[in-house]
């Protein structure tokens, strides 16, 4: 009886923000509420981290958040039988810095905010058990578990200009189209002994190198996969190409990508990994790509255990 | 919490409008002058060319024992951090800022407050190095600062009200502003602040009446530079001419070099200096060139922004040794001659003095230690001869290993960082607030970035002698000589001024307001502020005795950091004050 009243407050509070976010931190000590797993079911709602304005992962339409990281927090929401509340994350200098901000510690401008789950996050153990100099894991405040997809690096170009991308010796000649400040820029900046540099053209995002590629400014445009196929799935960009090359000596060619929660709220954890475990499994967040004209591969993670033919139905593959 | 829309507390009106009788307004002549006017302090740097040296001669060696504090004022909330803030001072009133972008104004004899002003920030803003603020500007009836999120904001000086509010710089592309902005001319000048990706450094003038935008200049080559007239933009010429001469590419476009610690003004060669960030991006195999103008000092024309010369500290830079230090203008008599002479203590740990009138080099030397990274300067032209194997590493050739660590000194928080140092017109020294300490910098084996994967170096800062960092140098600038060195436990982080009466102030992390004879840095005085003092001392004259106040609250980068300074400061506390001191007029020798 007493759920079922929440339930109907909530439904009157947040029945028409549900782009809002939610506030439920200390005001008096300024601190972020301690909301282990069953906090959260009482409460009625998980707070999903995502990043800010990154299609095709998490961004807003019509001011309603979308995209892949969105959609799975919502079914993960769901499973759990609470309420899906976005926490948007800016994205900081590197992974451990939106950790800090996000899920663990949270940002001194902003020290009530944490998210219940950040996603998107790299699940790598090399990663994950990395020490300072002092021989300190550096992550350990953290969990990183639940891999739901393997993300790659991929180019796209424009069949007018170049007839096919061979290698990435061509960009040589060939003006090409980079998100500033990530690894395809360092990657091709640095390349080949700096003989690509001079081509290279720096965007703020993959969006404004399509649309470079649409004004005739560059020839071809690298980043993730997800980000390459989403612009290629777009009307106006049906006249560019997926390029076939490979990244010689790009350092992580793919990396599997799960969740963060903050390491004292495991049994959280385990609920998300069964969940997010069976999304995947079934084919559900093939299918989730599949909707949203996206390519999908199953985590490593998952090829470890997983059968041949169980691989199979995870990617959406009679 | 504050009930009104734009976080503005009026909290004595009526003693407001009392001290606004028979206040003037702040003229450029009274900001011209300042060195000059012990009265008043209406420009950051107590005098544009930025010696911060007092003329007032009450406060000696001899009775700095008896200086008593008069009042403290709390700047309040939970918001406790960096207070890096110059005290301003105009007809009893003092106007200082503190950390997450507020201003106060406070009756100067009592320590009440008049008014106080918190500027409204927007969710979502990642200034890099804490949330300072190192002062305001005073002009007219106003009262001038940047903001974090990027916006200049005009309040007026009696009831702290906004007159207006302009965004400089989007703070969603990385900018901020947290150097105090300066007035020249009429003119309202500022730089602005900004992380290491996707920016360009820049140098604006405003209308100080208006708030509209006068003259704009990138300090990046290859930007165009404009100067406003009817609300038209007019080209007034390319930074260095034409893109691509000193960077690969199209990296000029988001070069970097943020002019984020302000300028000084020198009026006898009427130039703007500013100092300029590191390039983008960290790695400094990625872009070969000397980078220009990143890491260096230019001089600006404050009448249309115009660049008259510039003098690159460190080219190519691959440590992250910010140009932004101020440059001091002075001058020193040499084979009787009157050298027009302007000096900088980089980040780099080279202390160099140029002629301002064209920025030549005239000499240049170590001010720390030890420097590891070059072995030294070219004599004639002052261009670092950098040393073999102390670049740090191409993390495109590491692969997923550990790259090589490479020890470089000083670290990239610099032989001196932001705080700013003083000249003694008596001494003809600089006291030059220091650190000694050293990084290790290494390609990170594995490192991500939203979502993707990266490559990112790993740095861990470390003190270079067991038994102190910081260390405040008396500096001769015609010899390179240090005449005299106090060492300290922790990190150096708050400005110098130096005294008529033989003193040299500055404060420390420990918490301590400390004085020295300037001639020998015997220490003379200290005074516990209650937490570390990484503010900037100023004095002045009021109703015959003379005052010193400085803000304390421990913060700034240091802490940010860690490392294995972490374990020297990991004690002290925040806070969040201005402590005003003042010599009794019984104590004041005779004359």
């Amino acid at each position: 009886m007493k759920a079922l009243l929440r339930c109907l407050v909530m439904m009157l509070v947040f029945q028409t923000g549900m782009a809002q976010e939610v506030d439920d931190g200390d005001m008096l000590l300024n601190r972020p509420a301690e909301r282990n797993y069953d906090i959260i079911i009482e409460s009625g709602y998980l707070k999903v981290g995502v990043y800010q304005n990154f299609p095709p992962y998490s961004y807003l339409v019509n001011s309603e958040p979308q995209g892949i990281d969105v959609e799975l927090g919502k079914r993960i929401a769901a499973a759990m039988g609470v309420e899906f509340r976005v926490h948007w994350i800016v994205p900081d200098e590197n992974l451990g810095d939106d950790l800090r901000n996000n899920v663990w510690k949270g940002h001194y401008l902003a020290k009530r905010r944490l998210a219940d789950v950040m996603m998107r996050v790299p699940y790598d153990k090399q990663y994950a058990y990395m020490q300072d100099s002092t021989g300190e894991y550096m992550n350990e405040q953290v969990v990183l578990f639940g891999p739901y997809q393997q993300e790659t690096w991929q180019i796209a170009y424009n069949p007018q200009k170049m007839d096919s991308v061979e290698t990435i010796a061509m960009f040589q000649y060939h003006p090409i189209g980079v998100e500033i400040d990530t690894l395809p820029a360092f990657y091709l900046t640095s390349g080949l002994n700096g003989r690509l540099r001079d081509q290279v053209r720096h965007y703020t995002n993959v969006h404004e190198a399509f649309n470079a590629m649409l004004n005739g400014d560059v020839s071809a445009v690298m980043g993730m996969r997800a980000e390459i196929d989403h612009e290629l799935s777009k009307a106006e960009n049906s006249g560019f190409r997926q390029a076939g090359n490979a990244f010689p000596g790009i350092g992580k060619q793919v990396w599997d990508v799960g969740m963060a929660i903050k390491s004292t709220h495991r049994q959280l954890g385990y609920a998300l990994e069964e969940i997010v475990g069976n999304i995947v499994k079934s084919g559900g967040l093939e299918g989730l790509f599949a909707d949203a004209n996206l390519r999908y591969s199953v985590p490593q993670y998952y090829r470890a255990f997983l059968s041949e033919e169980a691989i199979a139905q995870a990617e959406g593959k009679p | 919490m504050r009930s009104n829309r734009f976080g503005i507390r009026i909290a004595v009106s009526a003693l407001a409008l009392a001290v606004s009788c028979g206040a003037q307004a702040v003229t450029d002549e009274d900001i011209l002058n300042d060195a000059n006017t012990p009265e008043d302090i209406v420009s950051y740097g107590m005098g544009t060319q930025g010696q911060r040296f007092s003329t007032i001669e009450d406060l000696t060696t001899e009775n700095i024992r008896y200086l008593q504090p008069a009042w403290a004022f709390s700047f309040g909330s939970e918001k406790m951090r960096g207070q890096e803030s110059q005290p301003m001072i105009k007809d009893g009133v003092m106007y200082v800022t503190a950390s997450y972008s507020r201003v106060y104004a406070i009756d100067a004899r009592t320590g009440e407050e008049i008014w106080q002003y918190d500027a409204r920030l927007p969710d979502g803003i990642m200034p890099c190095c804490d949330v300072v603020n190192r002062g305001v500007a005073l002009y007219g009836d106003k009262v001038y600062f940047g903001t974090l999120d990027a916006k200049l904001v005009a309040l007026n000086k009696d009831t702290g009200k906004p007159v207006w509010i302009k965004k400089v710089a989007d703070y969603q592309a990385g900018y901020a502003i947290t150097a105090a902005p300066l007035v020249v001319k009429g003119k309202l000048i500022t730089g602005v602040s900004g992380g290491e990706f996707g920016i360009v450094g820049k140098v604006e003038a405003y209308d100080p009446e208006t708030g509209d935008l006068v003259w704009t200049r990138p300090t990046v080559e290859g930007h165009m530079g404009y100067v406003y007239k009817d609300g038209k933009a007019i080209e007034n010429g390319i930074s260095g001419g034409e893109a691509g001469k000193t960077w690969p590419g199209d990296m000029w476009k988001n070069g970097g070099a943020a002019t984020w610690l302000g300028g000084t003004y020198d009026p006898d060669t009427d130039s703007l200096f500013f100092g300029t960030g590191n390039p983008a991006p960290w790695n400094s195999h990625l872009r070969p060139g000397d980078n220009l103008f990143s890491a260096s000092r230019l001089a600006i024309d404050p009448d249309d922004g115009s660049i008259k010369w510039h003098f690159q500290t460190t080219p190519h830079d691959g440590w992250d040794y910010d140009g932004v230090n101020e440059l001091i203008s002075f001058n020193y008599e040499e084979n009787g001659k009157t050298v027009m002479a302007a000096a900088t203590a980089d980040r780099n740990g080279f202390f160099y003095v140029l002629n301002r009138e064209n920025g030549d080099f005239i000499r240049g030397f170590p001010f720390v230690d030890k420097i590891t990274w070059a072995t030294g300067l070219d004599p004639k032209t002052g261009r670092p001869i950098f040393a073999e194997g102390g670049r740090p590493g191409d993390p495109s050739s590491a692969e997923g290993m550990k790259g090589e660590i490479v020890l470089a000194q000083p670290s990239f928080l610099g032989g001196k960082n932001w705080m700013p140092m003083a000249f003694s017109q008596d001494t003809g020294l600089f006291y030059v607030p220091s650190n000694e300490w050293s990084m290790d910098i290494w390609n990170e084996p594995v490192s991500y970035k939203r979502g993707g994967a990266y490559l990112g170096a790993g740095f861990t800062i470390k003190p270079t002698n067991d038994d102190y960092i910081g260390v405040l140098r008396a500096m001769d600038p015609k010899t390179g000589e240090e005449v005299w060195r106090y060492e300290n436990p922790a990190p150096l982080w708050g400005g110098v001024m130096a005294t008529a009466g033989n003193l040299v102030f500055t404060g420390t992390p420990e918490g301590f307001l400390k004085a020295f004879d300037a001639k020998t840095g015997e220490e003379l005085y200290k005074f516990n502020t209650g937490s570390g003092v990484v503010g900037t001392p100023v004095t002045w004259t009021m109703d015959g005795e003379q005052f010193v106040s400085v803000a304390s609250g421990w913060g700034g980068a240091v802490p940010l950091w860690g490392g294995e300074v972490a374990k020297v400061i990991k004690d002290f506390n925040q806070g969040g004050m201005v402590w005003t001191f003042k010599l009794p007029k019984d104590r004041v020798a005779s004359k």
